[in-house]
């Protein structure tokens, strides 16, 4: 067996090793490389940035066990950066799991704000729960929120809640910011509230997921989006506030540089196999 | 009443009057009755979700335990299954904010479900060595694509490849989106056809019911 026939049969145990040692190495040793930001991740943050003070935004909060350290540290950085600039945030979540995650996130937003800023649950912010029903589940919420629930996260009733007093559909709403993680539900959003009620949305969505949304991106009916943990490390970039996804970032670049060196080597190898004459 | 009637008209009817409710209230405003009786309705999904979800549980517990029983090969595994299956059941039904039951949740779900994603890493990347070769010219298309998309997406690509962005973006904007566009009308055009089928009960599949096409049906 020729050099060539044993490299390109290489035991894949050692391409997992491989690829530990470049996912691990950039998060155990920190190491900053330079990065550009995608013109998907800027426009969502001129949208975000450009919501003006006061606004009320709705908040889908897609990210469960397995999406949430991508889309997390971006998720959380969204609600800082509203919080901040006193944009009030109606949340809601359509999975059950997915509604845990998003309290999580408002958590560790809020541990985050500066002193000072206004962040009182039901007046500056207030989780709705878990909305059953899928799309059929937004657009009875978006149409009518008192007659999909009767009360909030922490069993609060929707009358008793400041934020929503003569807030009953989607036209009390500035803005849709959908942090679908990997639920596909991003159209839920566009479909349902932003083009029946001609409200701008932005978002996230993992990274495999762009190019599902990315027709709607060129019609204009999505302003921008985050993918992934590059997203989410580049929104922290953007806010000037470092977080986790920056270090996860990194650990993306030797990922991807090992996985490109690894095809580019499976391809000249075969290359060389079939010049030989052996393949 | 003929057993037809009770197996299959009558859920035909029922499925059309349900569609014909949900449907024209998207369209035309409803009186609070139609409104009131869909959310009732969309809440039976819940309802219904749920109870599927439970007969998993119970079906995905039998098969575990019926392994364990014959002591079958690796057995012993699928006692961490039930073991794992009691304790959680036990703890969530404290309370979904019980602390207990949130240990569980911070440290073992979440940690297993970001590790069970993050593995497509080693995967794809082991399966890219093996098979992403420019065997053709079709192959060595898609391989030039790939590279130039990956090295816009990961952070230092545009940094050390500056003109895979302009090339990436336009790949992303154009002939992806366009077969993405062209996959989403096809989908929602299919899911229309298959609901006025549904609607004229002519697709009972819902039902349990598969019904040989025959010329034209």
């Amino acid at each position: 067996m020729s050099i060539t026939d044993r490299l390109l049969k290489l035991d894949q145990r050692i391409i997992y090793a491989l690829m530990f040692i470049a996912l691990a190495f950039p998060i155990l040793n920190p190491v900053v490389l330079p990065m550009a930001i995608q013109g998907y991740s800027q426009d969502a943050f001129d949208f975000s940035d450009s919501i003006p003070e006061g606004s009320i935004v709705i908040f889908e909060g897609g990210l469960g066990a397995a999406t949430y350290p991508q889309g997390g540290p971006g998720m959380v950085v969204q609600i800082y950066h509203m919080l901040t600039k006193g944009v009030k945030c109606v949340f809601f979540s359509i999975g059950t799991e997915q509604n845990f995650w998003t309290m999580t996130a408002i958590e560790t937003a809020l541990k985050k704000l500066p002193a000072g800023t206004p962040a009182v649950n039901g007046v500056d912010w207030v989780h709705l729960g878990y909305i059953a029903g899928g799309e059929a589940g937004v657009g009875s919420l978006v149409n009518d929120i008192r007659a999909t629930i009767e009360a909030d996260y922490f069993d609060t009733p929707i009358d008793d809640i400041p934020l929503l007093e003569g807030i009953n559909d989607a036209t009390g709403f500035d803005a849709v910011l959908w942090w679908g993680g990997s639920e596909g539900s991003m159209p839920y959003g566009i479909r349902q509230i932003s083009v029946p009620f001609g409200i701008p949305i932005t978002g996230m969505c993992t990274t495999n997921e762009v190019p599902n949304f990315s027709p709607y991106i060129s019609a204009g009916q999505l302003q921008g989006l985050f993918g992934g943990v590059r997203g989410s490390a580049e929104y922290e970039f953007l806010l000037k506030l470092p977080g986790p996804a920056l270090g996860q970032a990194m650990a993306t670049n030797f990922g991807g540089l090992l996985w490109m060196a690894m095809v580019l080597l499976g391809n000249i190898l075969y290359f060389v196999q079939r010049m030989k004459g052996e393949s | 009443m003929s057993d037809r009637l009770y197996k299959i008209q009558l859920p035909v009817y029922l499925t059309a009057l349900f569609i014909i409710l949900s449907v024209v209230e998207h369209f035309f405003p409803m009186p609070g009755v139609v409104t009131n009786f869909n959310v009732t309705m969309r809440s039976f999904v819940t309802v219904v979700s749920a109870a599927a979800f439970m007969l998993g549980i119970i079906f995905l517990t039998i098969s575990h335990a019926k392994t364990i029983t014959e002591q079958k090969s690796g057995w012993y595994y699928n006692l961490f299954y039930i073991a794992a299956l009691l304790i959680t059941i036990a703890f969530g039904l404290m309370g979904v904010r019980n602390e207990s039951f949130l240990f569980i949740y911070d440290n073992m779900t979440a940690p297993i479900g970001a590790a069970l994603y993050s593995l497509t890493a080693f995967y794809i990347t082991s399966a890219a060595f093996r098979v992403f070769r420019a065997r053709n010219w079709n192959a060595a298309i898609l391989l030039v694509c790939g590279f130039i998309v990956l090295t816009m997406l990961i952070p230092i690509g545009a940094i050390l490849l500056p003109p895979v962005v302009p090339i990436g973006e336009w790949l992303r904007s154009f002939p992806s989106s366009a077969g993405f566009r062209g996959m989403i009308m096809g989908t929602s055009l299919g899911v229309m056809g298959l609901a006025v089928r549904v609607l004229t009960g002519r697709q009972k599949d819902h039902l349990g019911i598969r019904e040989e096409r025959m010329g034209g049906e």
